[in-house]
């Protein structure tokens, strides 16, 4: 265990090599999108159409999502392991290759948790959002959310493998897909023409809308996690099984 | 004078023309990678505009944007992002990347002038030319549900603003780009921040938000360019009491300001050099 929070903690510092002032841009932009996003829900909300959520909930679920956007909808460095020798690193270690995705990936997360989620918490009761989660089940939530994402992760990187030098566009792709579909940036049940009803039992709204709903109060938490652990013990076997046939399949050019 | 600016055109026509037939021969020699890539620009942009549009269908609208008005934005925003894949498919708008990986000293090799090959060296039209197709298509659904009167003067108007917004684009990300001459590491990827990074923003309709927003987002930041501010003025109302020339100001402010910066950082690397290509260099 100590092997893995170590390569968390190199794949934290690895964030902050160059000094933090290299992530400032990064963040400057996510707090220059969260803000009128924030107002953009405000306008939209105030419209007066009946949506079954509240405009507090509405802010509150925009928020969360954008805070802790790296656990909504998982993405490893595997995604370029081929392309970008991700590849040779991580078999060349005496460790689990998932674990060490796992823990680079959320060592990965802690810099943007600390410069933009926690002074984004902090200044949040001044924008008028509350942090406050409706449910504790949420937590429990986050957590199917994240193993979900590590999953369809692997799936999508086994992809990757398989298409050889595509892993570029298959990462676009998704992303595209997922920001639709996952409800990070539409809750799904706001989706027009019926749309919210016929995607909420998809795999990709498992992942952060599932959590942001539990949160804000918009569903029953009993019923989102079962969904969440269906999904987790439905994509994990196929992801691991599909990554043991992928292995040999692996073609690198290095960096 | 005339017949040097005649040559000079026909000379650019024909770099266009090779970067044509570039593109194509990678479409017909990599069938499979092409589409997949065409479908990736696509995917990847339908996916951000029509989720601003689905919520403006769901709610009515958007702070006093009807639906169709929403629309029309989002399809002039396809256009300038199908405009920005069709000539800038070689990074030479992502210029960044250029800089920072050192291959700017390839370009010095060419007989030809940076300016010249930075113009014609991304135009992609087999490859690039879905969006702008899509958004086409987009904004003629929209003018036909809007009723707007089509005249040579509103079609001159919007070709207009969609350079202004391309122009405004380019000089933005020649502007941050700037600092790749300085930190090539560091900045290689400081467009990827600035021009994808605000994709998301600038498709959001600014109407009905406080006043700080919609100013900073047309003075600090040019995200109200990308769509918002020119469709409001191409539908006859500009927003926050503004000119309709405020757009072509702002870009002709920005672009001198890039050039300047840009020029600079250049004349540094051109005597620093890259250190991409010393013994301990990155990427090497």
């Amino acid at each position: 265990m100590i092997k893995y929070a170590k390569t968390a903690h190199m794949a934290c510092l690895e964030k902050t090599n160059g000094g933090v002032i290299y992530l400032m841009p990064d963040i400057f932009i996510k707090i220059c999108t969260l803000i009128p996003l924030v107002f953009l829900w405000k306008v939209v909300m105030s419209s007066g159409v009946d949506v079954g959520m509240s405009m507090q909930q509405m802010l509150s679920y925009t928020y969360v999502s954008a805070l802790l956007s790296d656990m909504m909808v998982v993405i490893t460095a595997a995604s370029g392991w081929l392309s970008e020798g991700v590849l040779m690193r991580l078999y060349g270690r005496p460790l689990s290759v998932l674990g060490q995705l796992v823990a680079q990936t959320v060592g990965g997360w802690l810099p943007k948790l600390l410069l933009f989620s926690l002074p984004m918490a902090i200044i949040s009761p001044f924008i008028g959002v509350s942090l406050k989660p409706a449910s504790p089940w949420f937590f429990i939530s986050l957590l199917l959310c994240i193993s979900l994402g590590f999953a369809i992760d692997v799936l999508f990187d086994c992809l990757s493998i398989k298409m050889r030098n595509m892993s570029w566009l298959i990462s676009r792709i998704r992303a595209a897909i997922i920001a639709l579909l996952s409800g990070t940036v539409i809750p799904i049940r706001l989706l027009p023409l019926g749309l919210g009803e016929a995607m909420k039992y998809q795999p990709f709204a498992s992942l952060g809308g599932a959590p942001l709903s539990i949160f804000v109060g918009a569903a029953e938490a009993a019923s989102v996690l079962w969904v969440q652990i269906i999904w987790n013990l439905i994509l994990w076997p196929v992801a691991l099984l599909v990554f043991k046939k992928s292995q040999e399949g692996m073609v690198s050019y290095g960096g | 004078m005339g017949v040097k600016l005649a040559s000079k055109l026909k000379r650019m026509l024909g770099l266009f023309a090779i970067s044509a037939k570039m593109d194509l021969v990678w479409l017909l020699r990599d069938t499979k990678f092409a589409i997949a890539a065409i479908a990736a620009d696509a995917i990847s942009n339908l996916s951000v505009v029509s989720s601003v549009y689905l919520i403006a269908l769901r709610f009515g609208g958007i702070g006093g944007l009807s639906v169709d008005e929403v629309l029309f934005m989002m399809a002039y925003s396809t256009i300038t992002t199908g405009l920005f894949i069709l000539f800038g498919s070689a990074n030479n708008i992502h210029i960044s990347r250029i800089i920072g990986r050192g291959q700017l000293e390839h370009l010095f090799m060419q007989p030809l002038s940076l300016k010249a090959q930075l113009l014609t060296c991304g135009f992609a039209p087999f490859t690039g030319s879905g969006n702008f197709i899509i958004g086409c298509i987009l904004m003629v659904i929209s003018i036909n549900r809007l009723n707007i009167e089509f005249s040579f003067w509103w079609i001159a108007s919007l070709i207009i603003y969609v350079l202004t917004t391309m122009v405004i684009i380019v000089a933005r990300a020649y502007l941050v780009s700037s600092a790749a001459f300085y930190a090539p590491v560091a900045a290689e990827e400081i467009t990827s921040t600035a021009i994808d990074g605000t994709w998301q923003l600038s498709t959001f309709p600014l109407s009905g938000m406080p006043s700080f927003i919609q100013l900073s987002l047309i003075t600090i930041l040019p995200e109200g360019f990308m769509a918002w501010f020119p469709s409001l003025c191409l539908l006859g109302k500009p927003p926050l009491n503004l000119s309709e020339y405020y757009p072509l100001a702002y870009a002709l402010i920005l672009s001198l300001l890039a050039s300047y910066i840009f020029r600079k950082g250049l004349n540094y690397y051109v005597r620093k050099g890259s250190n991409r290509y010393v013994p301990y260099g990155f990427r090497r």
